[in-house]
């Protein structure tokens, strides 16, 4: 492959890796606290509005790699 | 693929040798939606009753099951002295960025979700900033407010500014990233879809890729659009509250 080709591969290949290994945690993390927050709304069901708040601030907090790594792989295929 | 997005109707300055940009739709959408939110509060002002003893109209029971709602869902947890004090900005923050997120599902050519725009979420987070210090020196005094920044230890003062940037950018960043990523996938996805069905299924394979946009069109505008539009306002509001009670207490 010539110089420039070589490059535009290498760009698609680093922001499909990046995207995709950047979404496991997030996927992971919000799996957990979303498995955690059914859990006691469950058990306690009259708590739920609080714990919807607190689990969506928790999701919010998990997200935050996966959106790094979002912005990467955007930057990797639209600027560099 | 992506020239929708409102990029090439830019208009470029320069100035002192730095380049300045402007997006005229995200700003002329931007302020569309903010016209549009006065144009609703006014009109449901108009129905509100005027004594105090007056049977309560539709709208002002509606408002005033909107209000409990925000007062529950979004500041449930909070000291109930800083509720009344936050709500219309609370309410006034979640309902600019829902319809910002909305005008993006808007089926008109170079109409994007201003919130799309790094300009937009990022000023709408530094204003959420802003509002904590603002908060937090009103709260507890310019003193004790700055104080917070060397505890526990005052060796932690980078850290804890740092910390503060970072809650900021990714506050920013995440509803720019959401809004943006589902507007990407909602062009993609269709497109790609309809090269498959072409490749893959002999004759009437374009034809059904086209049969098939339709639907996909759809359901995907109303799950990136309408519904993480609302979820990601309500996540962008309870961040903004969390952060600025955070910094009040």
């Amino acid at each position: 492959m010539e110089g420039e080709a070589l490059v535009t591969a290498a760009k698609f290949l680093a922001a499909g890796i990046c995207m995709g290994l950047g979404a496991i945690g997030p996927g992971l993390g919000e799996g957990i606290v979303g498995a955690h927050a059914l859990d006691a709304m469950a058990r306690q069901p009259e708590m739920a509005n609080t714990l919807l708040r607190t689990m969506v601030i928790a999701d919010a907090i998990a997200e935050t790699t996966g959106i790094y790594s979002l912005l990467v792989a955007l930057v990797l295929l639209f600027v560099v | 693929m992506l020239e929708h997005l409102g990029k090439e109707l830019a208009f470029r300055f320069t100035v002192g040798g730095v380049e300045i940009t402007f997006h005229p739709v995200v700003i002329a959408v931007a302020l569309a939606v903010a016209v549009v939110l006065v144009a609703i509060s006014l009109w449901l002002r108009r129905g509100l009753p005027v004594n105090a003893d007056d049977p309560p109209s539709r709208r002002a029971v509606f408002l005033a099951a909107a209000v409990d709602l925000f007062e529950n869902q979004l500041l449930g947890g909070i000291s109930p002295r800083l509720v009344r004090q936050l709500l219309p900005f609370v309410m006034t923050l979640f309902f600019y960025v829902l319809l910002c997120n909305w005008a993006g599902v808007v089926p008109i050519p170079y109409i994007v979700a201003p919130t799309q725009d790094l300009n937009v979420s990022m000023g709408l987070a530094l204003l959420v900033y802003a509002m904590t210090h603002y908060y937090g020196v009103r709260s507890k005094g310019i003193g004790r407010h700055l104080k917070g920044y060397v505890e526990p230890f005052p060796f932690l003062l980078p850290l804890n500014i740092v910390g503060d940037l970072g809650r900021t950018l990714s506050h920013g960043f995440r509803l720019f990233g959401n809004i943006l990523g589902g507007a990407i996938l909602m062009v993609v996805a269709p497109t790609a879809m309809m090269s498959i069905s072409a490749a893959m299924v002999p004759v009437v394979g374009s034809a059904l890729g086209w049969a098939w946009r339709v639907p996909l069109s759809l359901i995907l505008n109303g799950w990136f659009g309408l519904a993480f539009g609302v979820i990601q306002a309500f996540v962008f509001t309870l961040l903004a509250v969390a952060y600025i009670q955070v910094s009040a207490d």
